[in-house]
């Protein structure tokens, strides 16, 4: 029989509910101009080691205000309409050309950062950012299934499974246009840059997942897979792994149809008024140390090649978080959409939210 | 001090009552007229490339907003939001009936009860009842473990647990102007009508009910509108089928990124419900 219990992360959850209210407080004050030195952090809930920004206080003195968001479309909404006070956020390789577009970054200043050399050359000089100038990678993940092996026969296979009525009220998917249209255009052998016809189908193939999906979310997804209320998620590699680690039925895989590799990266809020402590947290954020300390925490692969040798063994072994030669193949970067093809995704998108 | 105070609270004088009105009339000017009318007119624009707005006017947003696939949306809004106003006041009657009558020195243990679950956060109360209602979560471990079922239930991300977090967030919405209604009723009122020889149920059906039916009225009209905005609990305790035009107009405005139309949705959504309320006024008897 199970037992009831709150969760490690469901405490986690509530602690942060009651612990943003301050943060939020405290954001206010420090914009005022104060002498206490400050940087503010736009980052997803959860994606940073326990002590990683502990340390970095006690080693300079700058304070982070750490500021959570679980959607990086509303975080973006929230940049774009002129929120002020952030120094530096987290921004996926899908959206950096329109952070660029709307002019919400600025460039890192050329050798301003002594650890970029940490970083594998695998990550610079990436589509996004061909002259390495507004990001610096933080972590990357893949985009798969999270499955419960207790109730299922055996692994999925194929994204298909994920429209597999037996699993009927059982399946999760992640609510936003760009992982979700990018799958179905990938299942339909289509590229990113699909025509009105190829979305079309898109959609359809979407529209007719619809009534076996018991969820559209990309944020608590995980503990619908811990407490049993869905067999099957669409999600990201590292928020399933954390599961699999409270959760040992649980487990990870890429479907044989291949998936999206995709790079979280930090880039300098434009308008910032603290860009030399800024730049100090990302210098630090780029030690070998801190990046493994981040990743063992997270669940999610360091782009940092230095830190490579100091993960946990069983974090560094596991093709789950990276994959091997055979498994890279199948892996692609998300490409960078034009305005009106962005605007007709999240359009699709809406559509199938709707039904 | 004194003798500006008396002259403003004796009214003599046309410019005390605007100095009276003033603070109100610009708190609500500021925070809601204006707006309320940029609302408006954000959606008569176009939408540009990255979600940015185009000061070209145009009509297509609210074309597209009552279109009948959006307009279903609407439709079952209005049943979840009717059903959780009848619910509340099945629940809520009884309870502002307990407290007015019976409840005399547990009153204000009872009210506290009542507004406590209200000052939580409701991101806490939502997790918690994510944690009540999962598959397994303590209500279903009990029912297992009594024996009264085999399997767990389904309980979560369906309409039941959409309704039942709508009627939790709003029941003292409901509770409080009821209570207030039935304390105000004279008790004189009602023994006179034993005295005339009324019974229990015809005193309640004559008396009491009529007399606390702006209370009624009011308490649904202050269940029912916010509940027609609600996003927050579909979002987590909903799922696909219970998507309503809370979850429709957020949706415009974080994640489509298209916040002309989400202008539009509140607009049609904010007339409706004026207009309503408007009509109601209009045909409800004169008291």
């Amino acid at each position: 029989m199970p037992e009831p219990k709150l969760t490690r992360r469901q405490f986690l959850a509530l602690s942060a509910v009651a612990a943003a209210a301050p943060a939020a407080f405290a954001l206010q004050a420090c914009d005022s101009g104060s002498e206490e030195r400050v940087v503010n952090f736009f980052n997803w809930s959860k994606y940073i080691g326990p002590d990683t920004l502990s340390r970095f206080t006690r080693r300079t003195g700058i304070r982070v205000n750490y500021e959570e968001f679980s959607d990086e479309e509303a975080m973006f909404a929230k940049l774009r309409s002129g929120a002020r006070g952030y120094d530096l956020a987290i921004g996926a390789d899908y959206m950096i050309s329109r952070f660029k577009g709307l002019n919400l970054i600025d460039p890192f200043p050329s050798g301003a950062l002594r650890n970029i050399g940490n970083i594998d050359p695998r990550f610079r000089k990436t589509p996004y950012d061909p002259q390495d100038a507004y990001t610096v990678p933080y972590l990357w993940g893949t985009t798969g299934i999270g499955f419960n092996r207790q109730f299922l026969p055996r692994a999925p296979q194929s994204w298909r499974d994920l429209w597999d009525p037996r699993y009927q009220g059982k399946i999760s998917m992640l609510d936003n246009s760009r992982d979700c249209v990018s799958t179905a255009l990938l299942m339909l052998g289509y590229p990113e840059t699909a025509d009105d016809a190829q979305l079309e189908q898109a959609k359809k193939l979407l529209l007719s997942q619809r009534p076996l999906v018991k969820q559209y979310n990309s944020s608590t997804y995980m503990d619908s897979l811990i407490t049993g209320d869905v067999l099957l998620a669409m999600g990201w590699s590292g928020d399933i792994l954390q599961a699999c680690r409270e959760k040992p039925q649980l487990d990870y895989a890429i479907p044989r149809e291949g998936s999206y590799l995709w790079v979280d990266n930090l880039i300098l809020v434009r308008g910032s008024r603290h860009r030399a402590d800024t730049l100090r947290l990302v210098d630090y954020l780029l030690e070998p140390e801190t990046a493994a300390g981040i990743a063992d925490a997270v669940r999610y692969a360091t782009p940092n090649r230095a830190a490579m040798p100091l993960l946990d063994k069983s974090l560094r072994e596991d093709p789950r978080v990276f994959p091997g030669p055979e498994l890279s193949k199948r892996l692609r970067f998300h490409q960078q959409l034009d305005p009106a093809t962005v605007q007709a995704w999240n359009e699709l998108w809406s559509d199938v939210k709707v039904g | 001090m004194d003798a500006w105070l008396s002259w403003l609270i004796c009214g003599r004088s046309r410019k005390s009552s605007y100095a009276l009105l003033a603070p109100a009339v610009l708190w609500l000017a500021l925070f809601l007229i204006i707006p309320v009318a940029c609302l408006l007119e954000l959606g008569f624009l176009r939408l540009g490339p990255y979600g940015t707005v185009v000061f070209s006017l145009t009509l297509s947003n609210f074309s597209r907003a009552i279109e009948p696939r959006y307009l279903e949306i609407l439709l079952r809004t209005l049943g979840y939001a009717g059903i959780t106003t009848l619910l509340c006041l099945a629940l809520g009657f009884p309870a502002a009936y307990y407290l007015s009558f019976r409840a005399g020195r547990r009153r204000e243990l009872c009210l506290a009860a009542l507004m406590i679950p209200f000052w939580t956060s409701c991101l806490v109360a939502l997790y918690s009842w994510m944690i009540i209602l999962g598959r397994e979560g303590l209500l279903n471990s009990l029912l297992l473990r009594s024996g009264l079922i085999a399997h767990p239930l389904r309980l979560l991300n369906t309409p039941f647990s959409v309704v039942l977090g709508l009627a939790y967030f709003y029941i003292p919405f409901m509770v409080l102007p009821l209570y207030g209604s039935l304390e105000k009723l004279p008790r004189q009122y009602l023994e006179a009508s034993y005295d005339l020889g009324a019974g229990r149920a015809r005193t309640f059906f004559k008396v009491t009910l009529p007399l606390c039916l702006p209370g009624v009225v009011a308490g649904c009209i202050l269940t029912f509108i916010p509940c027609m905005g609600d996003f927050l609990t579909a979002e987590f305790l909903g799922g696909p089928r219970t998507y309503l035009v809370g979850n429709l107009i957020q949706n415009q405005f974080l994640m489509a990124q298209d916040w002309p139309f989400g202008a539009a949705l509140t607009s049609v959504l904010l007339i409706l419900l004026v207009a309503g309320l408007y009509f109601y006024q209009r045909v409800e008897p004169q008291r």
